[in-house]
């Protein structure tokens, strides 16, 4: 086979690809600060003066500091218990929004 | 003082005729201001931000067609690419589609620089401007002959 991960009887035995089921404090201190960039950027917009829908929808999103940390580094999903996962298994979640979950989850 | 205006005698004396004039001065470098006797704070009144300041941080790779053609829409072909546009309601919008990738700040329009402009002021200066050569020194010593226009050649 290609590429680095070389199939054998070995490692497709065991888990391999493992990822912790929580972000260190490093990738935390990381996701706030992305946040924080977001929140400049709309906060940008809304200084300018314009107005359009986008800018609606976006002012209702809650700040960084105003998230508690369980939307900052987990979000919403069905099928697992708890119906929460860590942020960092969602595929690009460095430059995707995803700040509000569903009510009571 | 005089250690420093013999050393320029001593350079125009040894310099041949046929080497360019060159002047220190950079004109990117900006002179410092002499200190006015006027103490008092009078900042100038600044000119109120018109633009968007665009600059694409973080690369749309995997993320669609859909943002990668706002990107593309708002002129931005490259990561670090800056650029301009006046305040509107759809380049707001086009923004906010892309509000993870981007930096955005509001600045007035004297800030607004073109593609060349920025190409411009990224260049290093060269630490010296021409300001003659042995052309000049021709035209000084025997101006050019006239050329009479409409002759029969």
């Amino acid at each position: 086979m290609f590429g680095p991960f070389q199939l054998s009887r070995v490692n497709l035995g065991g888990l391999l690809w493992k990822t912790p089921w929580r972000m260190s404090r490093t990738r935390k201190a990381n996701q706030r600060a992305r946040l924080k960039k977001v929140d400049a950027v709309i906060e940008a917009v809304r200084t300018s003066g314009v107005q359009c829908s986008a800018l609606t929808e976006a002012l209702k999103l809650p700040k960084e500091h105003e998230m508690p940390p369980r939307d900052k580094y987990t979000v919403f999903n069905p099928h697992v218990p708890g119906y929460r996962k860590g942020i960092h298994k969602v595929p690009k979640f460095t430059r995707v929004t995803m700040r509000v979950n569903p009510k009571g989850f | 003082m005089n250690f420093a205006s013999s050393l320029s005698r001593r350079w125009a004396m040894s310099r041949p005729s046929h080497c360019r004039s060159i002047s220190n001065a950079s004109p990117r470098l900006s002179a410092t201001p002499a200190i006015s006797e006027d103490r008092s704070n009078v900042p100038a009144s600044p000119s109120p931000n018109s633009h968007f300041k665009i600059t694409l941080l973080r690369s749309p790779i995997s993320l669609g067609a859909r943002i990668k053609g706002t990107l593309v829409s708002l002129g931005i072909h490259r990561r670090m690419q800056t650029v301009y546009f006046p305040h509107s309601p759809e380049v707001a919008g086009k923004i906010l589609a892309v509000k993870e990738l981007v930096a955005v700040e509001n600045v007035p329009s004297e800030a607004v620089r073109t593609k060349t402009q920025q190409r411009h002021e990224r260049k290093a200066s060269r630490g010296f401007v021409v300001i003659g050569g042995l052309k000049d020194r021709l035209a000084e010593l025997s101006p050019p002959p006239q050329r009479s226009r409409g002759s029969a050649s």
